[in-house]
């Protein structure tokens, strides 16, 4: 095995571990402060005030130009996705058609599915 | 003590050639990173069985000739997407099941809309897995059904059991699940209720953004995501690091938001009152204490979990009701203990084991 010891890519690689562990601990310790919390809600408090009043301002400036909102955008991407959906449920039923048609002769049956007969390796069931 | 060994003049030739070589890879490397997308994730054939506001059932096609009779269903954590147990082929949680005789279902969430702002712990613990469980019944011709909760989908299928502790869950599985929330406590102190209005905030966004459950998750290692940029440049020659970080990290930037309501709720219940560890846990008026439980309940949690501490997890095997219960600590972190190689070679092996003797 190479010696790793003199090697700079290795020594490179093992600071780099060495600041990210250190660096955490010092902010973990740091940040299970009373005080870390408080200044961090204050100015979580603030920002997320602010940034519904600017959403909400945006939203105005947005229909004065006869422009979509975000929110206008993520709800047809939703209904995009809801279509999706859909489409993957016909798929699902076609497949389940597709195997029902090659079904023997005497109508639908039932998609047809592995038996639920498995036992434990050990337990008489088969062996990997 | 250790002392250097003596350079290796001869070598050094040899290193500065390899590393020239890294160095032009890194380029081209580097170069096709931003091009190219990353590996195609949560491509294990399946059917969606059904699909409501934000929550999709799936099941999974099964890979064998001969299945278990008891059906699974997994309930994935509401934060996160559920691909993270169906990463690529060959590491892949749900193709091991598979391919080991299980049939899978699982609960997975998408981004709840803004009017579902509404939705509280009832919706998901009294309606959304009731619902989906009748739905695996009828799917699968079984009564019987295994759930599988993954982090938070590990304390919702906790309440679930502890109410419907007569119903049809045969044996429960959680990964990685908090019971005592003092113990998470860096969580504790970003929500100190000296300083945290969540009523404030959910009263002014609704649902929580999910950049803020992100820079939530990240602050527990704030230098962690800079220094994986590095290693990922140092590494970037070597296709399959460069495949393994663009899975994780897709997957771990790939934040969901949270419905206020349910947010709030987590929030005074669990974070503030520590109701599920004090046995006072209760969801829409009815007792959800998990002593009620009693079916077989195997445990997995990881020795260096920064999400959910070890102490935070540890009380679930002794509160719960169950006679057949384990507890089974591996290598590790939140994340690897489900989807890493570790994973591979403990966890999912182990589960099987357990699990497999379980599901006739």
């Amino acid at each position: 095995m190479a010696d790793k010891s003199n090697d700079p890519v290795a020594i490179w690689q093992n600071m780099i571990g060495e600041m990210e562990k250190g660096f955490n601990s010092f902010a973990n310790q740091a940040m299970a402060s009373p005080e870390f919390s408080k200044a961090v809600n204050q100015v979580g408090g603030v920002t997320a005030g602010a940034q519904k009043q600017l959403g909400d301002l945006m939203e105005k400036y947005l229909v004065s130009m006869n422009l979509p909102s975000r929110a206008q955008m993520v709800g047809m991407a939703e209904r995009l996705q809801s279509i999706e959906g859909q489409l993957n449920e016909i798929r699902a039923l076609l497949h389940q058609v597709h195997n029902n048609s090659s079904a023997p002769e005497g109508g639908y049956a039932a998609a047809p599915r592995p038996p639920r007969t498995k036992r434990p390796p050990g337990a008489g069931g088969e062996k990997k | 003590m250790n002392t250097a060994a003596p350079l290796d003049l001869a070598s050094i030739p040899d290193r500065i050639q390899s590393e020239v070589q890294r160095a032009i890879q890194r380029s081209i490397k580097g170069v096709e990173y931003f091009a190219s997308s990353g590996p195609s994730l949560g491509s294990t054939p399946k059917d969606i069985l059904h699909a409501r506001g934000t929550l999709s059932l799936y099941h999974y096609r099964p890979l064998s000739d001969e299945i278990y009779r008891v059906p699974i269903l997994i309930v994935m954590a509401t934060t996160n997407r559920g691909y993270i147990l169906d990463m690529v082929p060959g590491q892949s949680f749900i193709e091991f099941l598979l391919k080991r005789g299980y049939d899978v279902y699982m609960m997975d969430w998408t981004a709840p809309k803004p009017e579902e702002k509404s939705l509280r712990m009832e919706d998901y613990v009294l309606d959304f897995i009731p619902d989906c469980v009748r739905r695996v019944q009828r799917d699968s011709g079984e009564t019987d059904v295994t759930v599988i909760g993954y982090c938070f989908g590990g304390v919702l299928s906790l309440l679930y059991g502890s109410i419907f502790n007569d119903g049809p869950m045969k044996n429960l599985i959680c990964f990685t699940t908090p019971i005592d929330f003092r113990e998470m406590k860096l969580f504790q102190n970003f929500s100190d209720k000296r300083y945290f209005d969540v009523d404030r905030l959910i009263d002014s966004v609704g649902n929580v953004p999910p950049e803020m459950i992100l820079s939530s998750f990240e602050m527990l290692r704030p230098a962690s995501r800079a220094a994986s940029q590095v290693q990922l440049w140092d590494n970037i020659w070597n296709d399959e690091y460069v495949k393994s970080y663009r899975m994780f990290d897709r997957w771990a930037t790939d934040t969901l938001p949270l419905a206020g309501e349910y947010f709030r709720q987590i929030t005074q219940d669990l974070m503030w009152e520590n109701k599920l560890y004090n046995d006072a846990m209760s969801v829409g008026g009815r007792p959800a204490d998990i002593s009620r439980i009693t079916v077989p309940i195997l445990h997995a949690v990881a020795e260096h979990d920064h999400i959910v501490p070890y102490d935070a997890a540890k009380p679930l095997i002794q509160k719960i009701g169950s006679s057949d219960k384990e507890e089974v600590m591996l290598k590790g972190g939140h994340v690897s203990l489900v989807a890493g190689a570790n994973a591979i070679k403990r966890l999912w092996p182990k589960l099987d084991t357990w699990l497999g003797e379980r599901s006739t």
